[in-house]
């Protein structure tokens, strides 16, 4: 899945460590779904919808 | 499963040295306890015993006395990549035993060649772990790079 989560938190100023934080994820997984090389459990895709306001279809996107 | 990750922060010195004499105490009593049961080689049993004993003491040392203030668990550690990969890491690692373990079995039974059985189960433990271990580095590299 496509994504604009670095787009997105570049936008708010974060780090990645301050959005993993946020989420209550490691480092690693940010970095591994922003790079699109880890798509997000529903769960954690809903998190990140909630972290930046918006609906999940709004930040990831089918391949 | 939850996940935990290291912080910049550092314990107190004290902590530390509580942790090394932990470690050095288990590593005493454990290779005292390897030598005695093998009196005919007492040093050269507790030696090994020290050798192997020494990290996983010396880990339990950092985990009650340092990592409580170095680690901080994530909240949401079981949606963390890292999951994933150990994971993958463990399933890998599993496939490869298991032809491992079939290839070694077809040479011996065809080879009619006899061996100890701790040795072979003692490599199995081992490789496994390796395995695994290397595998998970090998994915978090290409995960990351």
């Amino acid at each position: 899945m496509k994504n604009n989560i670095a787009e997105r938190r570049a936008g708010r100023q974060w780090t990645q460590a301050d959005l993993a934080a946020a989420l209550g994820v490691s480092r690693q997984t940010v970095i591994s779904i922003e790079r699109e090389k880890f798509d997000p459990s529903l769960p954690l895709a809903f998190l990140i919808a909630r972290t930046f306001d918006c609906a999940i279809e709004d930040i990831f996107t089918a391949d | 499963m939850s996940k935990a990750s290291f912080t910049s922060r550092r314990a107190p010195v004290h902590h530390y040295v509580l942790a090394v004499i932990l470690g050095a105490i288990l590593t005493i009593a454990v290779s005292l306890l390897v030598g005695v049961s093998n009196p005919g080689d007492f040093w050269l049993a507790a030696g090994i015993g020290a050798l192997c004993a020494a990290y996983p003491a010396m880990s339990l040392g950092a985990r009650v006395f340092v990592s409580r203030h170095t680690v901080t668990r994530d909240p949401h550690g079981e949606q963390s990549v890292e999951l994933q990969w150990m994971r993958q890491a463990g399933a890998g690692a599993f496939l490869d035993v298991l032809v491992a373990t079939i290839v070694v079995a077809a040479v011996l039974a065809v080879g009619r060649i006899g061996v100890d059985a701790l040795p072979v189960l003692l490599g199995l433990v081992g490789l496994s772990a390796l395995d695994a271990g290397l595998r998970y580095l090998a994915i978090r590299h290409r995960a990351l790079k």
